[in-house]
């Protein structure tokens, strides 16, 4: 009996959890670090904040007179088009921060994973936009009566807000890395990752609008947009040590001549 | 873990495009060695300690680490691997300290504050610690990146223009440091348009002109110090006769030797 509680794990298991657990603790440590900076002068809490301030001013202008149903339509859309402009506000500025000091391509000389800085800022990301859909869902439940289920479900509604930013963040996060080392200009993000996370940025509306609605299948299409997740975060991750290098395979930038 | 010294490149190439920046380059850096790169802007010593980095692929031949070869830097290998770049890559909203701190815990060296602190002390920091290094000076922060760059003892060290914006206490303090980091045992491959500062540590200069080594010079007996006594390569690849010479001699014939190519 004690032998074969003895036994030995499977080596390939003993391998795979060698490889996990550098990965998470540097892409922790990273994550952090991003944190730090972010609270010395909470420069993207306070943009994201502020925005997500006027974006329910203005929602609440605009469609607080509506009758209940089209509410019902027109809720998902205020609640994933913030994401998206929150999103793209976040990921924009995170990678910014590197561009600026060239600081990726330090990182990318240190004995780093590469995979352990996709998910670093994969997670300060979704921190970012869980953040914001944590001020928006209750109050969009307030300034919208059809809106009312996110604070009588907040289970449901926080599930749903979690997978359907990290379903934008995987492709978001990945995009935004390739052209801050690309010395990229900001408007390729824009132009990449919009058409990129409409999927599953419709996916998630769809799945809004059901929660809504009491939909039977809602659970069912939270757990697609769960799957969706996984394919996304796996093939990015996969993608994004390519992406990363392929782009920093431009010339460095010229020095004026002495 | 694997060796990721001696560096070689064999007839390495490079191009961006149709721009090729690099050409036919042959390069070998052994441990306890300090080799220069020399040339003017846009010849290609960037590019070339970007590949040796392992940040840029070649286009043509090969960048290998180690004996036996790698032709690749995992990362493992890149525990013994420092780069300086010319900017300073340096996170302006940390502390010195935390700069620090963060490769150290990324390298898994958690918990030797004392190690991060006696290297701020080395490199002249020991009382700025705790301060942003958003505001230190341009010089201040080329001895923070070089600091981050000599946590672990690394084996391989890329240093891009590391005499920039130091002053000349920061210049001899650099000095001191590549020559104990060459006692150490570790292959120094250095840009700089700073021929004195070279000329006080490096073991052999390479003059880079269009893309190419156009010459390759190394010290009479190999001490630091001394003049730079043997020219090995001239234009082309032609063995030229010994000929003592200064490293500021060797660049200006280098010089002359690439606009008379040019011209031709």
């Amino acid at each position: 009996m004690s032998e074969a509680v003895a036994a030995p794990r499977p080596a390939v298991r003993r391998d795979t959890t060698a490889a996990v657990v550098p990965v998470a603790r540097q892409a922790w440590l990273l994550a952090k670090n991003d944190l730090r900076q972010e609270l010395r002068d909470l420069e993207l809490a306070l943009t994201a904040a502020f925005f997500t301030l006027t974006v329910l001013m203005m929602f609440a202008l605009a469609f607080a007179a509506l009758p209940a149903a089209d509410q019902t339509l027109a809720v998902p859309g205020m609640l994933w088009l913030a994401v998206a402009f929150i999103g793209a506000l976040t990921l924009t500025r995170i990678f910014d921060r590197e561009r600026e000091a060239d600081t990726l391509r330090a990182v990318l000389t240190w004995p780093v994973d590469r995979v352990a800085i996709y998910f670093g800022k994969l997670g300060v990301t979704l921190l970012v936009l869980a953040g914001c859909g944590a001020m928006l869902m209750p109050a969009l439940a307030l300034l919208f009566p059809a809106a009312g289920v996110f604070l009588q479900r907040p289970l449901d509604a926080a599930m749903l807000l979690v997978l359907g930013c990290v379903a934008y963040a995987a492709v978001g996060t990945l995009f935004a890395a390739g052209l801050a080392t690309a010395s990229g200009k900001n408007v390729l993000l824009s132009v990449i990752l919009y058409p990129l996370t409409s999927p599953a940025l419709i996916f998630a509306l769809v799945a809004t609008r059901a929660l809504l609605e009491d939909h039977p299948q809602f659970h069912t299409y939270l757990g697609q947009l769960a799957a969706l997740d996984v394919v996304l975060v796996v093939i990015a991750s996969w993608l994004f040590e390519p992406v990363l290098l392929g782009s920093s395979a431009t010339p460095p930038p010229r020095r004026p001549r002495r | 873990m694997a060796a990721i010294v001696p560096l070689r490149l064999q007839a390495t190439s490079r191009r961006f495009g149709r721009l090729a920046v690099l050409r036919g380059i042959e390069l070998s850096v052994e441990g306890g060695e300090i080799v220069a790169l020399l040339g003017a802007n846009g010849c290609g010593k960037t590019t070339l300690l970007s590949i040796a980095a392992g940040l840029l692929p070649v286009s043509d031949g090969t960048c290998t680490w180690g004996e036996p070869p790698q032709h690749g830097l995992d990362r493992d290998a890149r525990r013994q691997l420092a780069y300086v770049a010319h900017s300073t890559q340096i996170y302006g909203r940390l502390t010195a300290r935390e700069n620090l701190q963060l490769v150290a815990s990324l390298r898994g060296d958690d918990g030797e504050v004392a190690a991060v602190d006696a290297l701020l002390v080395r490199v002249g920091l020991g009382e700025a610690a705790t301060r942003i290094a958003g505001t230190f000076s341009r010089g201040m922060q080329q001895r923070l990146a070089i600091a981050r760059a000599l946590l672990g003892q690394p084996a391989l060290v890329l240093l891009d223009e590391p005499f920039t914006a130091l002053d000349h206490a920061g210049r001899a303090l650099l000095g001191r440091v590549l020559l104990d980091e060459r006692a150490r045992g570790a292959a120094i491959l250095l840009s700089s348009h700073d021929l004195e500062a070279v000329a006080e540590v490096a073991d052999r200069a390479l003059l880079l002109g269009e893309g190419r080594i156009i010459d390759d010079v190394v010290r009479a007996r190999g001490e630091p110090g001394e003049a730079f006594a043997v020219r090995i390569r001239g234009l082309g690849g032609a063995i030229a006769p010994s000929k003592s010479t200064s490293l500021r001699d060797a660049a200006s014939h280098g010089a002359a030797q690439t606009r008379r190519a040019a011209d031709v």
